[in-house]
């Protein structure tokens, strides 16, 4: 197979000895050089594509300086500081329609930033786009502070003052003491998270379960509730408890503030409770800078979603990918591998296994927004609606299964994708000598045990390939998800503490559904942007390592077989 | 796959014949199974859209002998458990629907009521004329109560605005209509004048206050034989003389000032108009003549203001004596003077279903869910079934022009919801259809010569060193999810096309042209420098496809003037009368062009790359050029693979969902044009399916737009398939 040079290459060479734009073209190099231009234009496309969304998505996370900057436009002098994010020339007329002195630039382009200014509910607005030729000044300070809020995005200023309880702090260390304060705000609201997610939900889902246990026994015609009243009654005195606890944690987080200056020289308190990290960005070295960047990235992977999705990190939508897609390999792998195991070891081979065989492989190219329809349609409505009927009368008319959930979610996706498990192990199953079942019956084996011991371990690498490549589909797969499961926000993980762990009837969030939502449905996309581009870098490098080693595992799987065949 | 049984070989434990034979049936169950799963699909989606096509049907179920010659107006609830009547004696009876027993009688009326009628656009209130002196509002109410688990229906009738009635004097005719707060009472006078009150801040437990009074000028027209009824929203009157189908359409949306009034004729020459029946919103009018035409006026635009034209027509034997119209559909009941009864749709121009009524019936309505028909004679009540499910489609409403109320020509459209009760929905598959076409074309345009030029560089003249990196690079670009591509063609690429237009435009001539003058410069170095490049050429042009990009994008506006001496939006505007969309045709070819494109080369690359050795070499010792041997021989070879290859990717386009929701604006529109967005079939449905209420007809239009995506895209992947095994069994021959 090393001879993939179809046609000699000296062929060309030799009509070269005269050039001549004439017999060039009689050659034929041109068209060899055009349809070269097609896999060189594939290939920018490609690598441009990648590289655009690692460098916008990696870029995210830096640092980067906050600019102050003096700026003097037709409504007269103003100062703005924030991290520039977008440098672009803009044509006269674009400029024209967007500010009406145009007679100040020279040439035919205005060049403009894209200023993040942060500072919303300070002052608006949070982005802002500044022309460089009314720029008077700009500098760096080196006091200016970066806060990362809870609430309304980033502030910039430089700090005045620490209060607690109202009086001034006025500490020898101002930044020292800032960031130790910050760390025991943060260590105040990992407690009051852990009484919110642990023992308080804990206590809620127990409520509800009493609440449909009253209404079982209700439709059962039970009518003494004696016992559950007594439990929903220590329920409600451990919730008591726990929100005492809780309100204790809110008051001591709200006893800090701090005053902060911002560029045009105002003065504005932020709570502490709000602030999460603060840094000085003009002030970092190169190594403190690389910290910084790489606790924004485990930030981003480790964390929940803030603000509509816009700040925060991934984590619930990182790990709904997961376990839906690892639901979904659960199962698609046995009934692919059986049913390929069908076609091609136990099937009558005829015309009607290979209709069947076309149909299984035409399924592969039916658009997933069919299989969503479908899922929609027979698994949340038909058969979600009946099993309500039949086991989760108590919670009607709320559905439990009758809704789209992670359970429809991995079932349709399992459906999508089970075409591609059958036709790779298959083709792992074609390639296995027949010698070798021969042999194996021959040596008085069963069929049974000619599959398990010879047959599917020679076929495991394409079966794995198969997974892999379902996994790596199913990952990138949305436009189903948005009918059977997946939302915006859910206030859950569909794991957790409470029996039985994992809640399949929970809906959940997704990547490539957050991308969706953000990119389309935000209400700040500028904000949302770098976001985007961050969690698009996450999938992708997630598809593309699936995708590289399912093509590692094919190869090996090649030179596998040419040893067996020899 | 061999023939060897081993149950039959001596010596084998009963161990190991239990565990194969249990294999043998879990795999063949297993696999059976999942083939069913895989039928299941299209099973369920046509069982779903099946539905759609039953016939509809009307049957009499019942006479119940009653006294009931004093009903004025039938009505039912919504489950149909409970019969209201109301009586000319001022009595509203609500009867159960067993026997149609009175199970209870309300007075709302301390007189005789002359005549009633709902107040437009509520199905539960009612204004009657008493003694043909006042006006009194009442409601009718059903509510449904559990005492444990004991089910009861409480019914009452309570008279409305703390029993505030209208006095009037000399009325011949009036009509009500209510939006949230404000109450609009038509009043045509014996002497032939027309009123208008209205009362604002209305409320149910509140007396009215007193009314604004719009006097709106005089018809020349014999009172005895005028209707009055007002129209949406209450902003229009129209008046009818009934006599003779003469109408005047008056625009009151101001109370303050008479708007335009328009006149006009209901009926045709050697046609007698009978009667004026408004369908739900009241946007159009059934009118029924003696020649036993139903023709359908509507509202329209036109360049004397709004007027009413006739929109369709249905004929049936005999002259239409009655039309009931639906309460929450635009469907209606015309009854001929014989009694005989046709069941029929507007929208759809469908006459469904045909019953005789042996008589004509004094009062005859729908039911709320249009499932039921409830005639009151003299002295019995007849019930009527009904069923028809889905009466707004028909093969035409779903591919051809429709006449919808309120547009001035039939038209495609699809529009299927809204939040007025009242609307119309419009279920035309066209404007998708062609959406879905116009971003296929468009990829496959941008896809179809890359991929393929692409696949024949790579199968045939690359490095083997070079090809083991490009393919599988290429390839994993299908796995690329669509959500990404789709998000940076909206986010990222529509702006910079939209501000580099003519750039992107031109970059299809630069770019090829460009590379082959850097080629042809490559011809004049040493050959020994050249003659290395063979192989490399892909590799060559990616510097000089950059750098060419790059100078290309960045003299945006320097092009712009040069070609089109103005930005090139505005000459297209200017010029071609073309309108840009940000997020358009290009933009979709673009993006979904580069989500084809690994398909397609993926599998033309295979198919070229298949082609036998010896025909190449044959051709080449013949002393024919490589590309002479690549076109004539290797193409044509391969060309059934390529075509296959051409389909898949075609199917693939077609059924796209992500890129084609993020990157056009979603407006089903039929324009051509490459500047103008579209929407397909797959983003219509991830769009309105959440939404959707299941069973409805718009459920199941959804559903059958995914039965078509899943038909068609069988059909290209089955022709694919079939043409790539043929092709496979030639290569063996060769």
């Amino acid at each position: 197979m090393e001879t993939s040079e179809k046609l000699p290459q000296d062929i060309g060479a030799f009509h070269r000895h005269r050039v001549g734009i004439g017999s060039w073209f009689k050659s034929g190099d041109p068209w060899i050089w055009l349809t070269a231009t097609a896999v060189g234009a594939c290939i920018v496309a490609v690598l441009g594509l990648l590289g655009l969304i690692a460098f916008k998505g990696l870029a995210h996370f830096w640092p980067a300086d906050v600019v102050t900057i003096d700026y003097e436009s037709e409504f007269g002098q103003f100062r703005v500081a924030g991290e520039i994010v977008q440098r672009e020339f803009i044509g006269r007329d674009q400029y024209m329609e967007a500010s009406s002195s145009a007679s100040q630039i020279e040439g035919d382009q205005a060049e403009r930033w894209m200023l993040k200014s942060g500072n919303r509910k300070i002052d608006a607005p949070d982005f802002r786009w500044v022309y460089r030729h009314e720029i008077v000044q700009q500098v760096k300070d080196r006091d200016m502070i970066v806060f990362e809020r809870s609430e309304w995005g980033n502030a910039y200023g430089t700090l005045v003052d620490i209060k607690e309880q109202g009086r001034s702090v006025a500490p020898d260390n101002p930044w020292g003491e800032l960031q130790d304060r910050i760390e025991r705000v943060s260590d105040l609201r990992d407690q009051s998270r852990r009484i919110q997610k642990g023992s308080i939900n804990r206590i809620n889902y127990r409520l509800e379960k009493l609440r449909l246990e009253k209404r079982n026994r209700e439709l059962k015609g039970i009518v003494d509730h004696s016992d559950l009243e007594n439990e929903r009654e220590q329920l409600n005195a451990e919730y008591g408890v726990e929100e005492r606890r809780l309100r204790e944690i809110t008051n001591q987080l709200d006893r800090d503030e701090i005053e902060i200056q911002i560029a045009d020289g105002r003065v504005s308190t932020i709570p502490m409770r709000n602030v999460i990290r603060a840094w000085q960005p003009n002030e970092m070295s190169l190594w403190s800078k690389l910290g910084h960047y790489f606790s924004s990235i485990w930030i981003f992977l480790s964390q929940e979603s803030r603000e509509a999705n816009t700040e925060g990190g991934v984590f619930p939508a990182l790990f709904g990918t997961v376990l839906m897609v690892l639901l979904m390999s659960v199962l698609v792998t046995p009934f692919g591998v059986i049913a390929a195991l069908y076609l091609r070891e136990y099937a009558k081979q005829g015309p009607f296994v290979q209709l069947i065989r076309i149909a299984v492989n035409n399924l592969a190219g039916v658009p997933s927004i069919v299989y969503g329809v479908f899922g929609l349609g027979f698994f949340v409505y038909l058969v979600g609606g009946s099993i309500d009927d039949l086991f989760f009368k108590a919670a009607q008319p709320a559905p439990t299964f009758g809704t789209p959930g992670l359970m429809w979610a991995s079932l349709t996706l399992a459906l999508l994708t089970v075409p591609v498990v059958i036709v790779s192990t298959e083709e792992g199953l074609t390639r296995i000598p027949s010698e070798l079942r021969e042999g194996s019956l021959a040596l008085g084996a069963t069929k049974a045990e000619t599959m398990f011991k010879i047959i599917l371990p020679m076929a495991s690498p394409s079966i794995l390939t198969g997974i892999i490549l379902a996994i790596a589909r199913a990952a990138g797969e949305v436009a189903p998800l948005m009918l059977v499961g997946v939302v915006k926000l859910a206030p859950t993980l569909p794991i957790d503490g409470n029996f039985p762990f994992l809640h399949l009837d929970r809906k959940f969030m997704h990547l490539g559904f957050h991308i969706y939502d953000l990119g389309f449905q935000s209400p700040n996309v500028d904000a949302a942007r770098p976001l985007v581009f961050a969690t698009a870098f996450l999938l992708v490098l997630i598809i593309v390592a699936l995708n590289l080693t399912a093509i590692t595992l094919r190869n090996r799987l090649e030179a596998r077989y040419r040893g067996a065949m020899l | 796959m061999t023939n060897t049984n081993p149950q039959q070989l001596p010596g084998l434990s009963q161990r190991r014949r239990l565990l194969d034979r249990a294999t043998r049936h879990v795999v063949g169950a297993g696999g059976v199974a999942v083939i069913c799963a895989i039928a299941l699909i299209m099973g369920y989606l046509i069982w779903v859209i099946v539905p759609m096509l039953a016939p509809s049907s009307i049957k009499h179920i019942g006479t119940y002998s009653q006294r009931v010659d004093q009903t004025l107006y039938v009505a039912t609830d919504d489950t149909f458990e409970t019969t209201t009547l109301i009586r000319s004696d001022g009595v509203v009876e609500f009867r159960d629907t067993e026997n149609f027993e009175v199970i209870q009688e309300s007075r709302v009326a301390d007189g005789s009521i002359v005549s009633v009628k709902p107040i437009f656009p509520s199905s539960d209130s009612y204004a009657a004329l008493v003694d043909d002196q006042k006006l009194v509002f009442f409601r009718v109410a059903h509510v449904v109560r559990f005492i444990g688990d004991e089910r009861s229906i409480e019914n009452s009738a309570t008279t409305l605005f703390e029993d505030s009635t209208i006095e009037l004097t000399d009325v011949t005719q009036y009509d009500v209509f209510r939006s949230d707060t404000t109450l609009r009472v038509a009043l045509l006078h014996n002497d032939g004048s027309l009123v208008v009150h209205e009362y604002t801040d209305v409320d149910d437990y509140f007396e009215l206050e007193e009314p604004r009074q719009l006097a709106l000028p005089p018809w020349n027209r014999s009172v005895e034989d005028t209707e009055i009824i007002l129209g949406p929203r209450g902003r229009w009157l129209y008046e009818i003389d009934t006599s003779n189908g003469a109408y005047r359409l008056l625009n009151i949306a101001s109370i303050r000032r008479a708007g335009d009034i328009h006149e006009g004729l209901l009926a045709s020459e050697d046609d007698q108009f009978i009667s004026a029946t408004p369908v739900l919103g009241r946007y159009s009018f059934l009118i029924g003549y003696q020649s036993g035409d139903l023709e359908h006026w509507s509202l329209t635009p036109s360049e004397d203001g709004t007027i009413l034209r006739r929109i369709r027509e249905f004929k049936y034997r005999e002259s239409i004596a009655k039309v009931v119209t639906e309460h929450r559909r635009k469907g209606f009941l015309a009854i001929e003077t014989d009694g005989l009864a046709h069941l029929g749709y507007t929208t759809s121009h469908r006459t469904l279903a045909t019953i005789d009524l042996e008589q004509l019936p004094k009062v005859i309505e729908f039911s709320p869910r249009a499932d039921r028909l409830i005639a009151v004679r003299e002295n019995s009540i007849d019930v009527y079934k009904v069923v028809n499910k889905h009466p707004e489609i028909s093969w035409s409403t779903l591919w051809g022009k429709v006449g919808y109320e309120g547009y001035e020509e039939p038209v495609h459209s699809w529009q299927s919801s809204s939040a007025d009760t009242d609307f119309e929905p419009k279920f035309s598959l066209t404007p998708l259809l062609f959406g879905t076409i116009k971003a296929a074309f468009y990829a496959m345009l941008v896809a179809t010569p890359l991929a393929i030029m692409g696949a024949i560089y790579t199968a045939v003249f690359m490095s083997p060193g070079m090809r083991k990196l490009i393919k599988p690079g290429i390839e994993i670009m299908a796995a690329m999810p669509t959500v990404i591509l789709g998000f940076l063609a909206g986010l990222w690429l529509a702006p910079i096309v939209e501000t580099h237009l003519t750039s992107i435009l031109l970059l299809i001539i630069v770019l090829p042209f460009g590379v082959l003058i850097c080629a042809f410069l490559t011809t004049f170095l040493p050959r020994v420098v050249s003659a290395r490049f063979d192989g490399w050429y892909a590799a060559l042009s990616v510097p000089i496809l950059v750098v060419l990009a790059y100078l290309t994008l960045s003299n945006d506006a320097w092009l712009s003037n040069l070609i089109f001496g103005m930005d090139a939006k505005l000459w297209f505007y200017e010029k071609a009368g073309i309108d840009y969309d940000q997020r358009n045709a290009l933009v979709i070819g673009i993006a979904m062009g580069l989500a084809v494109i690994p398909t397609i080369f993926s599998i033309s690359e295979d198919a070229i790359y298949g082609v036998p050795q010896h025909l190449v070499h044959g051709s080449l010792a013949l002393g024919a050029t490589r590309w002479q041997t690549l076109v004539r021989v290797v193409l044509l070879t391969a060309s059934p693979g390529i075509f296959s290859a051409v389909m898949i990717g075609l199917g693939r386009a077609v059924g796209e969902t992500m890129i084609v929701l993020m990157a056009t604006g979603n407006t089903p529109i039929m324009d051509i044009n490459i500047f103008q967005g579209m929407r397909t079939f797959a983003a219509n449905i991830a769009v309105e399916m959440p939404e959707s209420e299941v069973g409805s007809t718009h459920f199941r239009i959804l559903f059958l737009t995914a039965f078509v995506l899943f038909a068609l895209t069988f059909l290209f992947n089955t022709v694919a398939e079939v043409v790539r095994q043929r092709l496979r069994s030639r290569y063996g021959n060769l």
